[in-house]
């Protein structure tokens, strides 16, 4: 308990106390109201940073966890030898460090002599920039999102599949229940409170989106974001502002702002989800 | 067993199942086969020779991995980052069972807000969080040790609340059941709740796993001397955007870092199997 | 279970006090940071020779040498200085200077270096030691190791495109048809300068010099001057079809100059080992000369430094004596030498095995015409979003959303209302 509260609440709360700070993380800090907020609302990066937000957030995570539900029924439909080697293939890039990951990625991703590009070409398709043309650079990144995203949320649905009793389709088959109906009627509610699970965690973590964008545009503390800043995020202008300009004040304000948006987004998600159990 | 009945007679779905699983298959370990290939090629070939399929110089992937060895203390990385992680996930899943046991299953003063605190840690970024925790490890002198690394990473929200979800599948009436058999808090926790969430505990041992390995920042700024450098911090060196090194020597420190994640995978994915078949007949 | 736990509690708890015992044993032990290249191989080799002459004069004096990634060194220098854990003595690049110097990680040097004989203090380049210090009075650090940046040039590409690598470059317009007439010949003629704020600085001096690429903090305003800048955008716009789409610093690039598809490449020296065993393994011919400016005689490019602080409180003496001592002319040659690499003691650049050195011989030649990437040094920290708008911009002109005096226009008052701030 005590742990929970020391590591949990504290920084939390002196986080909070910063964001009214200007302090440099040496320095004694100096209360500046809201001004740090203020700041960080009219500025540039922010709205552009949002913005990418948004947008990744509405096509990542329903995309990564249809993929997660997909690849789960799909592993979940062998047996044996067989779903296991599957099931352990899909969540391979899971188990890959993030840099690791993103360094293969940026070769794949290669213009001119990109595995990918090469695909491409075999279809006669024009080289594409995928990292540093701001059409692309967005879907480059939720591709390899997906890619790992999917595996982990599959093994979390695995578990979750597992769990419901094969009376229940037993029972469904006896009433003529085909194995679409099954899925729909039996799988997808009793599922219910892991599915909750993934959807919350998946939000979450994609509106901290950070080291995968990070890696694959090369970002340091002082240049974040890839050209133009197409994959410029909230938790990576948060990092540049902390690190690279020792606003450790301002950074914990974008922290406080990014978590009052997440905790409005999971709220909604809760009502809906409590909304469903109900009824 | 549905399954395997209605898998027997070849038909379009069977076959076109097989063709996405195995396509699946190929997207998610390639990129990881055209690494090896990469490693494991002459010093001096270019990258970018594609489609590279199979290996070109098993003999220079060797003296890469060797020299790595050598002149970085990778070895010493390797122990570092093993017992950092094992610490974690034990006090990862002693830490997040039994606060999930308490808060999915029993009802105190104060739970609401409680899970509400937890829930909200979840959702503040590290990036905020990271410098007050920082001090606070600091002013208890725990910089450079392995508590320092280890304690506030067992505070785990995120294993918390996937706990929290999957005890909240246990009947109650099973719980009332042992209770009126005299059995105490402890035992219903050791007897009833542990074995029920074992595959959820088993993931969660992976996921933390992989989590704290693949942890960067952290280590950095709390093990600054070089005996305490993680795996990570160790690529991280190879990694310098500016770096003399040339790229394929930098692509063997990065695999070589994917190797003890991969291991401890295979190693264990039989457990997550047993696991699984173990709650299934019970379920 | 629970014994592996023991065991590894055991582990970790003799790790701890193991830890704590190196931290206690000695009178003094000084913490040295570096650059991870440095922390590597032979020039950690060297490194340990230096600080075993220093230690040996200096008994009961311990240092320990701690490599770490240019991004990692800032953090760690900013989290020690937060906690009261500083390094004693440590490295980082010049831009990073003023940040640090607001944090209060560097001590002022200035009295130690006055006290310092005349003979020593004439060994550092003037500029460099100008950079170090924003005010009399004020000395926040000796220059090390820096680069001034070169030209690589794939020869093969050159013959191919029916280009004589052996008449000199001497102007802007001279690179630009040697770049069509790559391109016409099927191969990439640049990497995309328009990526990184540092390439962009580079293609800046080739018009323009750091009287009008400096900040005027009095004013916090830009010196950029539009005019030079609309000159400079209308390069990149007529590199935006010649080049190969990656940037300076990716591995990509290094890796398309290896294979031929790529003829130029600005850069500074740490690309010469890859292009080295490149030669060595796969036939590779290159050369490297200096980036020609609009007009003969006149370079572009860019010149960066890194540095050596030393932080304030109770060590700050003999951490002083031990950086003075790394920089000192007779381990800067013997540090050249090994590395083949250019630094700021002006001495040591002159001992003619040094000078004989290929690289370090260009090196010298570049920076001389170079630019400095990011001045004035060490007044106040340039904020992030004044880098990105200079790339921002760069790109949207090369991408054809701004005609160049548009992009220079609504550039300069960008950068204006992000140092207003």
């Amino acid at each position: 308990m005590l742990l929970f509260v020391v590591f949990f609440l504290y920084p939390i709360i002196s986080g909070l106390f910063y964001s009214f700070h200007d302090w440099n993380g040496v320095r004694e800090p100096t209360f500046v109201g809201l001004s740090n907020y203020r700041w960080l609302i009219s500025s540039r990066d922010f709205s552009r940073a949002m913005t990418n937000l948004c947008v990744y957030l509405l096509i990542t995570v329903p995309i990564g966890i249809f993929a997660a539900l997909g690849l789960a029924l799909l592993v979940d439909s062998f047996t044996g030898r067989w779903a296991n080697f599957f099931r352990n293939a899909y969540f391979l890039p899971v188990v890959l460090p993030a840099f690791l990951a993103a360094t293969i990625w940026r070769w794949i991703y290669a213009p001119n002599f990109g595995l990918l590009n090469m695909i491409l070409g075999w279809f006669g398709i024009p080289a594409v920039n995928f990292l540093n043309d701001t059409g692309t650079m967005m879907y480059a990144l939720i591709a390899v999102d997906v890619w790992v995203s999917a595996g982990f949320n599959m093994v979390i649905l695995l578990a979750g599949l597992k769990n419901i009793p094969t009376e229940l389709y037993e029972a469904a088959r006896l009433d003529g229940a085909n194995k679409w109906q099954q899925i729909i009627h039996i799988t997808l509610p009793m599922l219910g409170p892991v599915m909750f699970f993934v959807v919350t965690y998946s939000v979450i973590s994609a509106m901290q989106v950070f080291d995968k964008p990070w890696l694959l545009t090369g970002s340091s503390f002082t240049e974040y974001g890839g050209r133009r800043g197409a994959l410029l995020f909230p938790v990576m202008d948060m990092m540049g502002q902390a690190f690279g300009e020792l606003k450790f004040g301002l950074a914990s304000a974008y922290g406080f702002i990014l978590t009052t948006a997440i905790v409005a987004v999971t709220a909604v998600m809760y009502l809906l989800g409590n909304r469903k159990e109900t009824k | 067993m549905t399954v395997i009945r209605l898998a027997r007679r070849p038909d379009v779905w069977t076959v076109l199942k097989w063709v996405v699983a195995i396509a699946v298959a190929v997207i998610a370990i390639f990129p990881l086969w055209w690494m090896v290939n990469v490693v494991f090629s002459l010093p001096g070939e270019p990258v970018s020779i594609n489609p590279r399929l199979w290996p070109t110089s098993v003999a220079a992937g060797i003296d890469k991995i060797a020299m790595i060895f050598a002149e970085t203390e990778y070895f010493r990385a390797y122990v570092v980052s093993l017992i950092y992680s094992i610490l974690t996930i034990f006090g990862v899943l002693a830490v997040s069972s039994l606060a999930a046991f308490e808060f999915s299953l029993f009802d105190f003063p104060g739970k609401k807000i409680t899970i509400a605190i937890v829930m909200l840690s979840l959702m503040v970024p590290t990036a905020v969080t990271i410098i007050p925790t920082y001090l606070l490890t600091s002013e208890l002198g725990w910089l450079n040790t392995m508590q320092g690394l280890v304690v506030p990473g067992i505070a785990s929200a995120f294993g918390l609340f996937m706990l929290m979800q999957f005890m909240r599948a246990i009947p109650r009436d099973m719980i009332e059941a042992a209770r009126l058999d005299g059995a105490g808090h402890f035992e219903i926790y050791w007897h009833i709740a542990l074995p029920l969430s074992r595959n959820a505990m088993v993931t969660l041992a992976i996921l933390t796993f992989m989590r704290t390995w693949g942890n960067y920042m952290w280590p950095l700024i709390v093990g600054t001397r070089p005996e305490m450098y993680t795996v990570g911090q160790v690529v991280g060196l190879f990694n310098a955007p500016l770096s003399h090194q040339t790229v394929d020597v930098v692509m063997t420190a990065n695999l070589l870092a994917a190797v003890p994640p991969l291991l401890f995978f295979l190693i264990f994915q039989r457990k997550i199997v047993e696991g699984i078949a173990m709650s299934g007949t019970k379920g | 279970m629970a014994k592996l736990n023991m065991i590894t509690g055991g582990i970790a708890s003799l790790m701890a006090i193991f830890a704590c015992s190196t931290a206690m044993a000695d009178d003094v032990t000084l913490e040295y940071w570096v650059f991870s290249d440095f922390a590597q191989g032979d020039a950690l080799a060297l490194q340990e020779t230096f600080i075993k002459e220093f230690t040996d004069k200096h008994p009961g004096v311990k240092i320990e040498i701690v490599g770490k990634g240019d991004d990692d060194l800032t953090a760690g220098q900013v989290a020690g200085a937060a906690s009261g854990n500083l390094p004693d003595v440590f490295m980082n690049g010049i831009r990073v200077g003023a940040q640090l110097a607001e944090a209060g990680v560097l001590a002022n040097l200035y009295d130690k270096w006055m006290a310092m004989p005349e003979e020593y203090r004439a060994q550092f380049d003037k500029n460099e030691i100008k950079n170090c210090m924003p005010e009399e009075g004020k000395l926040y650090c000796l220059p090390y190791t820096g680069y001034g940046s070169l030209l690589f040039r794939n020869l093969t590409v050159l013959e191919k495109a029916g280009i004589d690598p052996s008449k000199p470059l001497t102007t802007w317009d001279e690179w630009l048809d040697q770049m069509k007439k790559v391109k016409a010949a099927g191969v990439n003629a640049i990497p995309d300068q328009s990526l990184v704020f540092n390439s962009i600085a580079e293609m800046y001096a080739i018009s323009g010099d750091a009287s009008t690429w400096s900040i005027d903090w009095d004013a916090r305003k830009t010196r950029i001057d539009p005019k030079i800048m609309a000159k400079v955008l209308e390069k990149f716009v007529a590199m935006a079809d010649l080049n190969s789409g990656t940037s300076r610093n990716d591995q990509a690039t290094k890796d398309l100059f290896i294979t031929n598809q790529l003829a130029f490449h600005t850069v500074g020296p740490w690309v010469d080992p890859t292009y080295v065993e490149a030669a060595k393994n796969s036939g590779l011919k290159y050369d490297y000369v200096l980036i020609p400016g609009d007009t003969a005689g006149k370079h572009g490019g860019i010149k960066y430094y890194e540095f050596v602080g030393v932080a304030p409180g109770k060590n700050f003496d003999i951490s002083w004596e031990f950086a003075s001592f790394i920089t000192e002319k007779e381990q800067m040659v013997r540090w050249a030498k090994l590395l083949s690499r250019y630094n700021s003691n002006a001495a040591a650049m002159n001992d003619p095995e040094v000078a004989a050195l290929p690289l370090v011989a260009a090196s010298v030649e570049a920076v001389k015409g170079a630019m400095d990437v990011l001045p004035p040094y060490f007044v106040k920290a340039v904020p992030n979003c004044y880098l990105s708008t200079v790339v921002d911009y760069t790109s949207a002109t090369a991408d054809g959303d701004y005609s160049p005096e548009e992009g220079a226009e609504e550039m300069i008052s960008e950068l204006n209302a992000c140092l207003a701030q």
